[in-house]
């Protein structure tokens, strides 16, 4: 019984940690953008350099956050990459001719600021940006 | 050479504020590595590396302009020294204006990388993946000055067929391209006795297809490439017949993990008139292949391993180490941040096909070597 209590604390615990450990993740797109929505697929990539427009037609150029668990959460959710890992698939388009590098940002205001000057400017965040830019639902 | 790129660079940083040119879409990107190799026999692209050799070093520096989403004007510079290759001036890696029309059509002019097999346009550009060495079979970093790029044009874009079949990305090209003057191909040719007075050139047509499968990340393709060279030898004239340099490929690019695949063949026949003596015809026949797969242990942390194969199979002897090469790879690469890493990489050759040279071996080769390769870079 003692024994049983004590696995049942630990997943407790455990799958507490998970959910603390969990990043909220708001992708935020300019007002240009038409779409509400975006594909996960889409999404996955226009950051990874493959695509510059989504399937709606739209062109989108992508921002990002320089590091910080908002940028790992995304690029774990969305992009399937660690942060080095991206950073080399863009540097190598880039070093190719192929591809200019996203726009990075060290605070998400910043980000927040530049998508909302920017038409066609794709971001994200981790908490509410304000009604200076459109939210995209992930589907 | 150093006066054109100094003039190159000189108008294109004056042309941006004679237009009125917003400043804030221009883009410089940067690198630098330094290797350090040491083989336990023999000595390999051209260096001695049997003493321990530093004598490979690298950089290059791009500046790029979009003055509209679908425009982007750029320069990259590249500067390598590989032993006795390479040189102390840097060269124009690519040169071009790019204009994507729509996802299925673009247009880049003027010096524009060549997209063949899986890495031809981008072997050059370290920070991007986590060899040391691109497989040699291949992707010979002794020979790549002459192949990476060409003076043309390209048409490109990415066909979408339908939810269900994925994509396919094209890239059509023609342009003149020329043998570099200071690589591992010269090197070869002058140690066969054939000394070019002009390096020899031709034109290169080609295309590549590559289609990206409705299984994300699982790309398949192939391309093809028209070579012929015409020169002039301090005494004669120098020919390489048109031939068709094919490959096919495929790779599979998911989460944490990639794996690769690469057959090419190319059977080329070259023909050296010397003054005075009978032509010489000679034919090669190259089918090489390499595997290679690696995996992210953690986000800094990837670790991979190839084996690559390279068999010449005009002289009818697969036995003689002189025809083939077999190399195993174990390689890994760490992201210290987001401007420095390092690789560290084994090499164990089997054969001397490619990669060796007589200058620098003057007794003879050894069948096997073994190589470590240890490189730092930085990159921003």
């Amino acid at each position: 019984m003692k024994k049983s209590i004590m696995v049942a604390l630990f997943f407790c615990l455990f799958l507490g940690c998970s959910v603390a450990k969990s990043q909220e993740v708001i992708v935020i797109a300019n007002k240009s953008v038409k779409s509400s929505g975006v594909s996960a697929s889409d999404l996955k990539d226009v950051y990874s350099g493959d695509k510059t427009s989504l399937s709606d037609g739209s062109h989108v150029v992508p921002a990002t956050l320089k590091g910080g668990p908002v940028h790992e959460a995304f690029l774990k959710k969305y992009v399937g990459k660690g942060d080095a890992a991206f950073r080399a698939g863009w540097r190598s388009l880039v070093f190719a001719g192929s591809a200019s590098m996203p726009k990075t940002f060290d605070s998400e205001s910043a980000l927040i600021e530049y998508v909302a000057a920017t038409p066609g400017a794709i971001g994200y965040v981790g908490k509410d940006p304000g009604d200076t830019v459109r939210k995209l639902a992930v589907k | 050479m150093r006066r054109r790129i100094l003039l190159l660079l000189f108008v294109f940083g004056l042309a941006s504020p004679l237009f009125g040119q917003d400043m804030s879409n221009i883009q410089i990107h940067g690198f630098a590595t330094q290797a350090l190799l040491y083989s336990g026999s023999n000595n390999y692209l051209g260096m001695y590396t049997s003493q321990g050799s530093t004598g490979w070093t690298e950089a290059a520096i791009n500046i790029v302009d979009q003055p509209s989403d679908n425009l982007r004007i750029g320069i990259q510079l590249h500067y390598i020294r590989l032993g006795i290759f390479g040189g102390d001036e840097p060269s124009i890696d690519w040169a071009m204006g790019d204009y994507r029309v729509k996802r299925w059509l673009g247009i880049r002019a003027g010096k524009v990388k060549i997209r063949w097999g899986l890495y031809n346009d981008t072997q050059d550009a370290d920070p991007g993946y986590m060899w040391a060495l691109l497989p040699e079979s291949i992707y010979s970093i002794d020979d790549r000055a002459t192949t990476l790029s060409q003076l043309g044009g390209e048409l490109y874009g990415d066909l979408p067929l339908s939810k269900r079949w994925g994509s396919i990305v094209y890239s059509l090209y023609f342009g003149d391209y020329y043998y570099s003057s200071s690589d591992g191909l010269t090197e070869g040719f002058k140690e066969a006795g054939i000394n070019f007075a002009n390096t020899p050139g031709g034109k290169t047509p080609g295309v590549d297809l590559r289609w990206k499968t409705p299984l994300k990340g699982l790309l398949v393709g192939a391309s093809t490439q028209r070579v012929d060279a015409r020169g002039t030898l301090t005494n004669g004239t120098f020919r390489i017949a048109p031939y068709y340099s094919t490959t096919g490929y495929a790779q599979y690019d998911a989460h944490k993990f990639f794996l690769a695949y690469q057959y090419a063949r190319t059977i080329a026949h070259q023909d050296v008139e010397i003054t005075g003596q009978p032509p010489a015809l000679s034919v090669s026949d190259a089918r090489t292949w390499f595997v290679m797969a690696g995996y992210h242990l953690t986000d800094k942390l990837e670790v991979g391993a190839y084996y690559s194969s390279e068999l010449d199979a005009a002289p009818h002897d697969n036995s003689d180490p002189a025809n083939f090469g077999h190399d195993w790879t174990i390689s890994s690469r760490y992201d210290f941040n987001s401007y420095l890493y390092g690789k560290l990489e084994g090499h164990f050759i089997n054969g001397n096909v490619s990669g060796f040279y007589d200058f620098d071996n003057p007794n003879g080769l050894k069948p096997r070597t073994n190589l470590l390769v240890a490189k730092v870079g930085f990159v921003f």
